[in-house]
């Protein structure tokens, strides 16, 4: 007599892997779409994609072109030349705009964040008598059209004498309902219960927002940053008013060879635009990550 | 050193009540339970308490000290978050340093306690990482670190077991009980499990739809529940409760309904008592309790008709059959089976051992001890008790809110 084991065998017991390969083996792809439109989608996604760097491209193409050959349209800028950089650095004191720009852009671009981080903070947190009132009007400034405030701003800075200087140019732009919108959306799905412990193990209301809200919305307040500042750079028609008499922020001076010069100077133009670029370049550079996962996810978790 | 009363708390969302006059007195070092079904407002009267949210009327006192309008931060208690609630960026060293450091304690005495928490919970290999790359056993261990490294008066924890699997939670179970001892501070701890309750509660207040229904120790909810909802919340399965009337029959108390009639071991009218012909508890419509391990198999026979005959030397001890049915499905528990047996119109389980030759289909006969019969009045759920003369509601009022 011998003890036997009950039973399947070590054998039998074994799985047959055959069917998960067989799954796999299949033409479509996991997520249930097929090879073709996904192929179609990457084309589609590629053109599009070259939609949108080909003026840039073409940009700093004719900056590199020779100045005889800027009105040339072969694709390559052969043979190369910096003299339209060069004529533009003559033209264009370039150090003080872009140190003025940069100024300019990055303390709106703040101010914006900072006043947008409070509000959005209130609204979303906060309970207080009429908010959804409140609420509204503040988004409903976005509504505003930039013409109708433009004048009474304008006199306004008139009387305060900050005409012609960058005070004037920042301050009335220190608060954007956009960032407002945005931020809120994010504050709101902050998990209430992060902010419940932070009340109890006894932070204050403010002290909350700066050591637990905004360190973990860290991605969300890049991708919002990013986007202010870039908006202040490009800001055109603002400081053109307000600093009439003095060429002094990039994108003035680069419209100044528009006007500026009977024959229009394509290449010390797009020299100068191709380096009022490149900071912004360098901010997505650096900031690419929390940029994307600011804007693709809520960045928590 | 906590002691923690509630008078009278009321929360309002709306024109709904999420806590309904809720009067409790916590005494130091006392482990007490807020058990009860989903939605019957046992987060928002704990969220009341830590002072996450005012209530709309009533008191909270901590030590006698009135603290209602005092925010949550200078109450002296912690709370541990159902979801856990730890800070996402701080590492694990970070988050349980947390409230020290909002309270401005120095930095060597911040490290030195958290140290020593993570000590105590086994988690100083873990100080380095984030919430994201930890278990969700670590993360909870995380969660009672963070409530622990202050020493505060009163630990408040909101279902915080809830997110483990069935083992961990056992252990961990385990873990909470044994802190508590060496504490000694005052917990009082929401959940929805009566097994947390049993096991864990020095004593366990229920709640329904926002109201207490009673509190007691585990012992006394179990055994003498003060209604018909308590005594079908607790217990798996829960008590069986019968609608049935009272009848006088040989001056013994009956409860009476199809297939069903139960002597309660109450002896009525002693000779020339009954006024009006008859006594006044009879007719009365009561529900009838019984906890099915309480209730003793008979007979169980296949085929029809089910008999009295004493098959089985057992009858002797169980006494007459009370109760008869047919069985409906029988679930095997492993050292035990549960019967839902069918019985005039309501399903009766019964617990037995195994093996207890139960099988679907069959006839079965019960019978009950009379001590082990509950009564609960039918319109208003309340235990009845037997009183001088005549059965009589617990009225709310004596339900003991203190101790
Ligand atoms: N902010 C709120 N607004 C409106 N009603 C609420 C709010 N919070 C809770 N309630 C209601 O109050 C009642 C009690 O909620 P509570 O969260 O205290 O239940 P609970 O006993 O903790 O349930 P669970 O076991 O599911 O956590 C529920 O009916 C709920 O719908
Ligand atoms: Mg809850």
């Amino acid at each position: 007599m011998a003890l036997a084991i009950e039973g399947p065998t070590a054998e039998q017991a074994v799985l047959e892997p055959v069917a998960a390969i067989a799954a796999a083996d299949g033409d479509d792809i996991p997520g249930g779409r097929s090879r073709v439109m996904t192929v179609v989608g990457h084309v589609t996604l590629a053109l599009l994609g070259l939609a949108c760097v080909f003026p840039i491209y073409w940009m700093y193409a004719t900056s590199l072109r020779r100045p005889d050959d800027v009105y040339k349209t072969s694709v390559l800028p052969w043979p190369l030349s910096v003299g339209s950089y060069r004529d533009a650095l003559d033209e264009l004191d370039l150090a003080r705009l872009l140190l003025n720009t940069t100024m300019v852009a990055a303390l709106t671009a703040l101010g914006q964040l900072l006043t947008s981080i409070l509000a959005a903070y209130a609204f979303a947190v906060w309970n207080f008598p009429l908010k959804r009132l409140l609420y509204l009007a503040f988004v409903g400034t976005w509504l505003v059209p930039f013409q109708v405030t433009m004048l009474p701003n304008y006199v306004l800075l008139h009387q305060l004498g900050l005409l012609n200087t960058l005070t004037g140019v920042i301050v009335p732009n220190l608060v954007s309902a956009l960032g407002v919108l945005l931020l809120r959306q994010h504050f709101d799905s902050f998990p209430k219960e992060l902010l419940e412990a932070a009340r109890i193990d006894g932070r204050s209301s403010w002290s909350t927002l700066w050591t637990v809200v905004v360190p973990n919305l860290r991605a969300a307040l890049s991708a919002l940053a990013i986007l202010l500042f870039v908006n202040a750079w490009n800001e055109y028609f603002w400081p053109a008013m307000v600093l009439q008499r003095d060429n002094s922020v990039l994108q003035l001076g680069i419209n100044s060879f528009l006007n500026s010069t009977e024959v229009e100077a394509w290449g010390p133009l797009t020299a100068a635009a191709g380096l009022a670029c490149l900071p912004i370049f360098a901010l997505y550079l650096a900031l690419q990550r929390q940029v994307i996962n600011g804007f693709v996810r809520s960045g928590l978790r | 050193m906590s002691r923690i009363t509630v008078e009278n708390v009321t929360r309002r969302y709306g024109g709904a009540k999420a806590v309904d006059g809720v009067s409790l007195d916590i005494a130091d070092g006392e482990f007490l339970v807020l058990l009860g079904p989903s939605g019957c407002g046992k987060s928002t009267l704990l969220r009341a308490i830590a002072g996450l949210l005012a209530p709309s009327e009533g008191r909270i006192l901590v030590d006698g000290r009135d603290v209602t309008d005092i925010p949550a931060r200078g109450r002296d208690l912690a709370m541990v978050f159902q979801s856990y609630a730890l800070y996402p960026h701080l590492t694990v060293a970070r988050n349980i340093g947390f409230p020290l450091r909002a309270r401005r304690v120095r930095r060597a005495d911040v490290r030195r306690r958290v140290a020593e928490v993570a000590e105590i919970l086994d988690l100083s290999a873990l100080l380095d990482r984030r919430p994201r790359e930890l278990s969700g056993g670590q993360r909870q261990r995380v969660a009672l670190g963070r409530a622990l490294v202050r020493d505060p008066g009163a630990f408040l924890m909101d279902e915080p077991l809830s997110n483990l699997d069935a083992q961990l939670r056992t252990a961990t179970r385990t873990e909470i009980t044994e802190l508590h001892r060496r504490l000694g501070r005052t917990f009082i701890y929401v959940t929805h499990d009566q097994v947390e309750a049993m096991t864990m509660a020095t004593r366990v207040a229920v709640l329904n739809r926002g109201r207490l229904e009673q509190i007691g120790s585990p012992t006394e909810v179990y055994d003498q529940p003060a209604s018909a909802f308590v005594a079908a919340f607790l217990g798996s399965p829960p008590m069986n409760l019968l609608d049935a009337e009272l009848v006088t029959r040989d001056g013994q108390l009956h409860a009476v309904a199809p297939q069903v009639d139960v002597p309660l071991g109450i002896r009525v009218a002693a000779a020339g008592a009954p006024r009006d012909g008859g006594d006044p508890a009879a007719g009365r419509a009561i529900q009838l309790g019984i906890r099915p391990e309480h209730l003793l198999v008979t007979s169980a026979t296949g085929g029809t008709g089910s008999t009295d005959s004493t098959d089985s030397g057992s009858a002797h001890e169980t006494g007459p059959a009370v109760l008869r049915g047919t069985i409906r499905t029988v679930e095997n528990l492993g050292s035990e089976e549960i019967a839902h047996c069918v019985i005039g119109a309501t399903e009766v389980r019964v617990r037995a051992r195994r093996p207890a030759g139960l099988t679907a289909g069959d006839a079965i006969a019960l019978s009950a001890r009379p001590e082990h019969t509950h009564l609960f009045d039918r319109d208003s759920g309340r235990r009845l008790v037997w009183q001088s003369d005549q059965p009589v509601s617990v009225p709310p009022a004596r339900v003991p809110v203190t101790t």
